[in-house]
């Protein structure tokens, strides 16, 4: 909303400043935005060159003869505008200015001595115009202030209107708020209403919608009038805001519409028929707007029409061939209550913003209407001439009447400030409210018809502390309770995070990099990893955000071939945060992506990542949870994303607790740049977080006595799941058996296709005793005769 | 006999060994089972007692002493041994390391961890809800019915498929649902934060179709707006480590708070950046406001006992104005030169 100081001083009598209106409209919740005054300007002045010569040193200089009212100064100006009698703006020696922010300094140019400089608009901040300096074309005295000559002298507020205060989309109403926060003194309305209504009006209304979408509506006819530019004070007050006048009758609505907060609509009275209906369009009913844009309606929208044609949207925008133009001498103006839902709803599916809708969807004062009706009739009459018909109207104008029991207290107790009934009786007079059956505890507060956002007892606290101010609370910290501090040690939520935060100090321990990537993915990506359907984002902003993300690991490799592209070798990172499996179900994973280059280093050399290094760095993860890889039950992953062969899935019970692997070729094709890349998906919101946060301890034991290895090879089946004969060794004694460490793998066709030779090392060790020869004998058979039982497996020697 | 000439012999012979096994063999010569001196103390038992006595000690004392000069020459060879190999095994300490990027923590994470920290010390613990919202959570329950201008205030991503009552999901555009979320399942006194990830279909330098909140909330029988007011000072002065800090709260309107208020902290240009606390130039920081009692009744909480407060933190904004970063899109883009440059390394995180 924008409006100038001396439009606001049409309805507030103020003796303060600019600057102390901005602040009090921001007090009041109307936020200023910005605020455009030059007052300052008012040291530069008028100055007219005398003469003018080639400067000696420069030939694009001139020196200048200038002269401000008082005195004579020699200028070296650089504008190609330059001639004599010209009058400018001229700042002096130690003035500063905006546009170029400097202050200007008496000094030589080129060998000739400067004492001033006449500025162009863009060294006054007015525009980019920087073609030369500012020509006068009025005559006006050297020495007259540049605000004055220039016209700067009524600054521009734009503030910022939140969706409950409709009644502030008029200057008035904003002078209505400041008078209440004692910013000055609401003037009354300033016009003389229409006496002499002639005649009937010869168009009638019919209000022909069941769906209350027009509540009433009230006109007047006006005959014989005279169409043109309209009048001085009314064209400056538009072009003040940026508009452009058109003509009377336009011009005079859209000051309306600024001035009061209300739209209306005139129409050329002999461009419709004489019935007028308000009704619901007909489906695919067209309408030429005054936009200039066709628009195609539905059984939804509201229109005004005379029979079969759509003359208006209602309450949105006019349509082009009803409109007034210079030869109108009919006009017939329309004023209405309109459901600010249907407006909202039509203006949304026509995507329509005009500032009638605007102001109708947020609800306008229903007083006003008749109001409105009178100030334009006013104008109208005065402006343009001619007779005025009788009111003509449809529907019913009930008077608005809405009453609050507020209790005084409810402020207190809200707000942490005792304030007294009076004070909070005389901050609600001030807005305008009626008071009525009070006593030293409560009263019944009645509304001003421009308050429709007012509706319960807290909407009234939020009046009084706007206007007693925000800065008058007092502060104050409520400390933590120990039943809170309890809260959060229980709380599942906070263990999940410390936890979040473990894994975090791992990874980046470990090398590896945070990111945070969109929670999007693109149609290719939806398409190649499969997605549910229903994450589809109806409105989305391009075709890399289509869905919501089923898995980041796609994400994560473009993240890999940006860096890639900006010369990174061996990407290694990780997000912590949600993929979504549904539209209704969402979980909270770690995703890593670990890219490997061929090592070319011939210094430093490093194993090439493999598979097995996934595992270990799985394993790394799961222990800084607490937790023990081998604890949970490994099968090979089904998952499209992952290398069939090497990939695998853990576990815990039916519950995914991660899955890692070789991205999958097929995948990898997409991304041609890089070469083999390695993701571990860990599912931490699976795991049992009790155990993850309250150190889930791993019994170790120590004992002091000797320890005996002894190492075991077996031919297993080739699927056979080593993780389960790990746990069948340990288990086989449990007082004895410290350790079972795999160590080799053999795999060849000599063996036969459907076995692996497999070999791991058995460490025993006894708590109690070193343990003698013949029991560790007894044990060893043990082992050998009851896995090759238990897996059927053979023994190697 | 003269064992001075012995000892002088023999100490040349040690010195004059080059080697481990040459001095091994001067060993074996002078006191092996066989060796000179071991011969001259065998020969003793053939003298008198007296002259036994007077040479066995001086015999004795020089075998002691050959003895450990002979260590002492091992010794020393010893380590003329190693320091000889150590020359073969020296490396060029020169050859640079390959480059490797610093592994660091996303500064959002520094964040959030920070907001976790500072808001659980004045006792409010983490909830938490999903992205994908119905228009009850995100909306209606809030306050913001259809049709109503303050759902333009935020420009909402919809998803296709449809919720229960035949509504389009949404991504949600505020944390704010959270508040619904908890107040529905547990019973006040409640004090949550809430920090989680938010959208709204809007894309440039300052905005992002992804970016983070934190949403608080304290209900109980009697919280109010002055301490919503002191609580969101004590937050901004430890968040942004400034103890002397000039705010300013101001009206607002949001439909889940009534009354509303923005709060703005004073900020000054210091050679070309920004410096909170202090100045006459005002940063906007968060929203905030009373709980609408239509909200709670909504969650079937009892407006005649209950009240309390409702804030939302805009997470990035935060951590942008505290590290003077300027482009929202980078913290998304997987750059990790952005992340080295910007991060947080394991100790500082």
């Amino acid at each position: 909303m924008k409006f100038s100081y001396s439009w606001l001083c049409d309805h507030l009598e103020t003796d303060k400043s600019a600057s102390e209106i901005g602040e009090a409209l921001t007090n009041l919740g109307l936020e200023l935005e910005s605020l455009t005054d030059y007052s300052e300007y008012s040291k530069f002045v008028v100055a007219t060159i005398k003469d003018f010569r080639k400067h000696p040193n420069a030939d694009r200089l001139n020196i200048c003869k200038v002269d401000d009212g008082t005195n004579t100064y020699q200028v070296i100006c650089g504008a190609n505008n330059v001639k004599k009698g010209l009058k400018g703006i001229f700042a002096k020696d130690g003035m500063y200015i905006p546009g170029t922010q400097i202050n200007l300094k008496k000094g030589k140019i080129r060998g000739e001595i400067s004492e001033g400089m006449l500025l162009s608009e863009r060294e006054l901040n007015l525009s980019d115009d920087h073609e030369g300096i500012i020509e006068l074309l009025d005559d006006f005295q050297n020495g007259t202030s540049a605000v004055e000559a220039l016209k700067l002298n009524d600054p521009i507020f734009e503030i910022g209107i939140t969706p409950n205060r409709g009644d502030c989309l008029g200057v008035r109403g904003v002078a209505r708020d400041l008078s209440a926060k004692g910013v000055g003194k609401l003037k009354p309305l300033n016009f003389k209403k229409i006496t002499q209504l002639e005649f009937a009006s010869p168009i009638i209304w019919n209000i022909n919608n069941d769906d209350n979408s027009c509540e009433y509506v009230v006109s007047r006819y006006f005959k014989n009038v005279n169409n043109s530019k309209s009048p001085e004070w009314l064209q400056k007050k538009l072009i003040s805001l940026g508009l452009r006048p058109i003509n009377a009758l336009v011009d005079i609505t859209n000051y309306i519409t600024i001035d009061l907060g209300r739209p209306l609509h005139v129409f050329d009275a002999d461009k419709i028929g004489k019935k007028l209906d308000m009704r619901l369009a007909n489906a695919n009913e067209r309408m030429l707007a005054l936009d200039n844009k066709e628009y195609t309606l539905d059984k939804n929208t509201t229109v005004i029409a005379d029979g079969d044609n759509a003359l208006a949207i209602a309450g949105i925008i006019g349509g082009e061939y009803s409109g007034c133009t210079d030869d109108t001498k009919n006009v017939f103006l329309e004023v209405a209550l309109f459901n600010p839902n249907s407006v909202a709803q039509t203006g949304r599916t026509l995507g329509i913003n005009s500032d009638a809708r605007y102001r109708f969807e947020r609800g306008l004062d229903k007083n006003m209407v008749i109001e409105g009706l009178e100030y334009a009739s006013y104008l109208i009459n005065k402006i343009c001439g001619g007779l005025v018909s009788k009111n003509i109207e449809a529907g019913k104008l009930d008077n608005f009447e809405y009453k609050i029991n507020y209790n005084f207290d409810y402020f207190n107790k809200t707000i942490g400030l005792e304030l007294d009934p009076q004070k909070q009786i005389k901050i609600l007079k001030d807005l305008k409210f009626q008071i009525s059956k009070s006593n030293e505890k409560e009263c019944e507060v009645l509304v001003p018809s421009w308050r429709n956002d007012v509706k319960n007892k807290i909407d009234i606290v939020e009046e009084i502390i706007r206007i007693y101010g925000y800065e008058n609370i007092k502060q104050s910290v409520p400390s933590a309770s120990i039943d809170e501090i309890d809260k959060i040690d229980n709380s599942s939520t906070n263990k999940k995070f410390k936890s979040i935060k473990k894994l975090k100090k791992t990874l980046i321990s470990n090398g590896i990099s945070e990111v945070i990537t969109f929670s999007f993915h693109s149609i290719r990506a939806q398409e190649i990893l499969k997605g549910d359907k229903s994450l589809k984002i109806s409105n989305a902003i391009s075709d890399d955000q289509s869905y919501m993300r089923n898995s980041m690991i796609f994400n994560h490799l473009e993240s890999v071939e940006l860096n890639f592209k900006k010369g990174f070798k061996n990407i290694q990172l990780f997000e912590i945060g949600p993929i979504y499996n549904s539209s209704q179900s969402q979980e909270n994973i770690l995703s890593l992506l670990i890219s490997t280059e061929e090592n070319t280093n011939s210094i430093y050399k490093s194993e090439e990542f493999n598979f097995y290094s996934l595992t270990e760095l799985t394993s790394i993860l799961i222990s800084s949870l607490n937790f023990d890889i081998k604890q949970f039950n490994i099968s090979r992953s089904t998952s499209n994303t992952y290398h069939p062969g090497q990939s695998a899935e853990l576990f815990m019970g039916k519950k995914l607790i991660a899955r890692y692997g070789k991205v999958h070729p097929l995948i990898m094709e997409e991304f041609s740049k890089l070469k083999n890349c390695y993701a571990i998906e860990l599912f931490f919101e699976n795991l049992p977080i009790d155990s993850i946060s309250r150190a889930n301890k791993i019994n170790i034991s120590d004992s002091q006595f000797q320890f005996s290895e002894k190492d075991f090879s077996f031919l297993f089946e080739k699927e056979q799941n080593l993780y389960e004969v790990q746990r069948y060794v340990k288990g086989l004694d449990k007082n004895l058996i410290k350790n079972v460490e795999f160590f080799d793998l053999y795999v060849a066709k000599d063996l036969g296709d459907d076995s692996k030779s497999v070999t791991f090392r058995v460490t025993i060790q006894s708590k109690e005793k070193t343990l003698e020869e013949k029991d560790l004998e007894q044990l060893h058979k043990n082992i050998l005769e009851k896995v090759s039982n238990k897996f059927k497996a053979k023994i190697r020697s | 006999m003269d064992i001075k000439k012995v000892l002088n012999e023999v100490t040349k012979e040690i010195e004059q060994s080059s080697s481990q096994q040459e001095l091994q063999n001067v060993k074996v010569a002078y006191l092996g089972k066989k060796g000179i001196i071991t011969e001259l103390l065998k020969s003793l038992k053939d003298l008198s007692l007296e002259e036994r006595k007077s040479s066995g000690s001086k015999l004795n004392l020089l075998r002691i002493e050959v003895d450990n000069l002979i260590k002492n020459k091992f010794n020393d060879l010893k380590i003329e041994e190693i320091n000889s190999k150590l020359k073969n095994e020296y490396l060029d300490i020169s050859f640079p390391p390959p480059n490797s990027i610093a592994s660091k923590a996303h500064p959002i994470s520094k964040t959030f961890d920070e907001v976790i920290t500072i808001f659980g010390s004045m006792g409010y613990s983490v909830a938490e809800g999903p992205d994908i919202e119905t228009d009850f959570f995100n909306f209606s329950a809030l306050n913001i019915p259809e049709n109503h201008p303050a759902r333009e205030m935020q420009d909402t991503f919809y998803i296709d498929d449809k919720d229960k009552e035949g509504k389009p999901y949404v991504l949600r555009t505020h944390t704010s649902p959270v508040q619904i979320r908890t107040l529905l399942n547990q019973k006040p006194p409640v004090k949550i934060i809430a920090p989680g990830r938010t959208y709204r279909c809007d894309s440039d330098s300052t905005h992002s179709p992804m970016f983070h909140q934190v949403e608080g909330l304290f209900i109980n029988e009697n919280a109010n707006m002055g301490n919503l007011k002191g609580t969101l000072i004590e937050f901004c002065k430890q968040f942004f480590n400034v103890q002397n800090l000039k705010v300013r709260f101001r009206p607002s309107y949001f439909p889940f708070t009534e009354p509303s208020a923005e709060m703005d902290i004073a900020y000054e240009i210091v050679n070309n950046k920004i410096q909170l606390g202090q100045g006459d130039r005002w940063l906007e920081i968060l929203g905030c406001g009373m709980v609408n009692p239509i909200v709670l009744e909504n969650c079937n909480v009892d407006t005649n006992i209950y009240q309390g407060f409702a804030f939302g933190v805009g997470l990035d904004r935060i951590t942008m104005l505290k590290y003077g970063l300027t482009d929202i899109r980078s913290f998304f883009s997987g750059n990790l030169n952005w992340i080295a440059s910007n991060g947080f390394t394991i100790g500082d995180f």
